[in-house]
């Protein structure tokens, strides 16, 4: 698998560094179903949304390990949340079950239609080692100033 | 057994669109213990119902939320309504019909806007039915005829988890063995875990599901299509699909979220409705929202039987009026036109995106529900509420319009009403100070 790419300069690009670029959905999980019912403060529940769930290779040219942070950005903003390992999925599409975290990098505009765009979102993917995971808490906190 | 324990047979599930009416629940000395029958969302529903509460009415004083009397946390939540201009009365999917009643009073009270979660979820596809018309048909029907069963953009066995246990891979009248005699395609971006478990499994590209139905209805008329393929199906394959879908005897189209929230919104619903009918010509063929929240399809009935629509309706001019894109929760809040908010059984700082959150933190929110919350966290005023379908009963409606009766199983904790006396209440207040 190539990690790296020289751009016309000879400079050596690393893919961790300039990122993966994807396209970001979300949706349901059984896991946020049921955290969800526990309580939306539980651990269960921040378990089950704060996670970005992506193919091998996209785990691989990031430098990652399953389970490590990784920093989702979009046009709209940016959020930190574990980076994992679904056998299924395919390169090019990642997914943040829905919740808070999906909505820190979701955009508000509806066209028109009452719907936000929570599907098939621009975004770059990137390794965030030494970064945390915001809490339920403090994600809210982030995104409107109140904890 | 002795007389603190009580085992109550038929209960109706109250978590997602299917309401699942065979549950068992054991509760011993007031307390649920068991839950047989339900799948891993309903039993951490039921067993995990008395945790994290919301214990007290609250108001919030100098950025703390300071415990309160019912009345004292009325008195705030009809001050700041009566005070707003444009207040927004958003939820209600997780709550039942008599509550939703209510609500539309309030609104029309006030003279505000008032919608569900409907908005941020089938929200086009009440749109697409409106362009375009309604199939209907029950579930049972599809247990016991369907032998073609796709789902389209939707996940049932993780937001959905009995659905097709229930009615897919169970016997029906008129299907012997389930494993042969229906198939089971899912349309799909991902490969979900329903796809791992389905007969066909078609991935398809994001944002190209109306240029597929629209496809699939040139093809089925029959037009010749002058490429090879199409959001990522090869055109032959397209071709043989339609084929087999004109010969079925029962045909259901299941679609979820993938269809109503990517590019093309509610046009993804038109083509799909257009693609029912065309194939009825041939075959018979349904189609079906997988409906989330328990009684998010009741949010949408009580609303058009109440106000004339079936969600963002405003009454500001003293008679309802109804314009999703306008009215619809999101957008009353992401362009900063809401000036208070009254939450009920939803948990929009949990669902909506960032910018609408953003005002939401710089208005008031009167909140009702059961469990502390993400919205409980901001509100300026929480009202605890009793469980609908566990603590307090009601009607709710299922995924195909059966309306369906919960059951109240245990008492609330003390002093905790259901959503529908809290806005009862809340609403001859409000009529009292507006005159």
């Amino acid at each position: 698998m190539q990690l790296e790419n020289a751009n016309g300069l000879g400079e050596v690009l690393k893919m961790s560094a300039v990122g993966v670029d994807v396209l970001l959905t979300s949706g349901r999980t059984l896991k946020q179903g049921r955290g969800m019912e526990i309580g939306k403060l539980s651990s269960d529940y921040f378990d089950a949304v704060s996670i970005c769930e992506m193919d091998e290779s996209t785990l691989k040219v990031l430098g990652i390990e399953d389970g490590d942070p990784v920093r989702v950005e979009t046009d709209i903003g940016s959020v930190v949340v574990f980076g994992k390992h679904d056998r299924r999925a395919e390169p090019g599409v990642v997914f943040i079950p829905c919740g808070p975290y999906a909505n820190a990098v979701t955009g508000s505009d509806t066209l028109e239609s009452g719907m936000p765009g929570y599907k098939s979102i621009p975004a770059r993917v990137f390794p965030a080692k030494g970064e945390t995971v915001p809490t339920v808490e403090e994600i809210l906190a982030e995104m409107v100033g109140v904890g | 057994m002795t007389e603190s324990e009580k085992v109550f047979q038929n209960v109706v599930c109250p978590f997602c669109g299917c309401l699942c009416d065979d549950l068992r629940i054991e509760v011993k000395d007031g307390k649920i213990v068991k839950n047989d029958e339900g799948c891993a969302i309903s039993k951490a529903k039921f067993l995990s119902h008395d945790e994290d509460r919301l214990s007290t009415p609250t108001i919030k004083r100098n950025g703390e939320h300071v415990e309160v009397s019912f009345d004292e946390a009325m008195k705030r939540a009809v001050e700041i309504l009566t005070a707003a201009r444009r207040p927004l009365v958003y939820g209600l999917s997780s709550t039942e019909n008599d509550a939703h009643r209510e609500a539309y009073k309030i609104a029309e009270t006030l003279g505000g806007v008032v919608d569900n979660t409907s908005s941020v979820c089938h929200g086009p596809t009440v749109l697409g039915v409106q362009e375009s018309g309604e199939a209907a048909g029950s579930l049972a029907e599809v247990k016991n005829r369907a032998d073609l069963v796709i789902y389209w953009g939707s996940n049932p066995q993780f937001a959905h988890p009995r659905h097709l246990s229930r009615y897919v891979r169970a016997e029906g009248e008129y299907i012997g063995d389930p494993k042969t005699g229906r198939k089971i395609w899912v349309f799909d971006i991902r490969k979900t875990i329903s796809a791992g478990v389905a007969d066909e499994f078609i991935r398809i590209e994001p944002g190209t599901d109306l240029e597929i139905l629209g496809a699939m209805r040139a093809i089925l008329r029959g037009h010749v299509l002058d490429i090879e393929e199409i959001g990522g199906i090869s055109v032959k394959s397209l071709t043989e699909m339609v084929e087999k879908m004109k010969e079925v005897k029962y045909g259901i189209l299941f679609f979820g979220l993938g269809l109503t929230q990517s590019k093309g919104r509610h046009r993804n619903i038109d083509a799909a409705v257009r693609l029912v009918q065309d194939l009825n010509t041939f075959a018979k063929w349904n189609m079906m929202p997988m409906r989330g929240h328990f009684n998010v399809a009741g949010a949408n009935k009580t609303s058009t039987w109440q106000t004339g629509y079936p969600f963002a309706v405003d009454y500001a001019r003293g008679y309802p009026r109804y314009q999703p894109g306008e009215y619809t929760a999101v957008d009353m809040l992401a362009r900063g036109e809401a000036d208070a908010l009254l939450n009920i059984a939803a948990d929009p700082a949990a669902h909506f995106p960032r910018r609408a959150l953003r005002h939401m933190a710089a208005i008031p929110i009167i909140n009702l529900d059961p469990k502390r919350n993400m919205t409980s966290l901001m509100a300026e005023v929480n009202l605890p509420a009793a469980m609908a379908g566990i603590e307090c009963d009601g009607a709710a409606q299922r995924m195909d319009g059966l309306p369906m009766y919960l059951k109240k199983l245990i008492d609330p904790p003390e002093g905790v009403l259901p959503d529908r006396d809290i806005l009862k209440t809340l609403h001859e207040k409000i009529a009292k100070e507006v005159g």
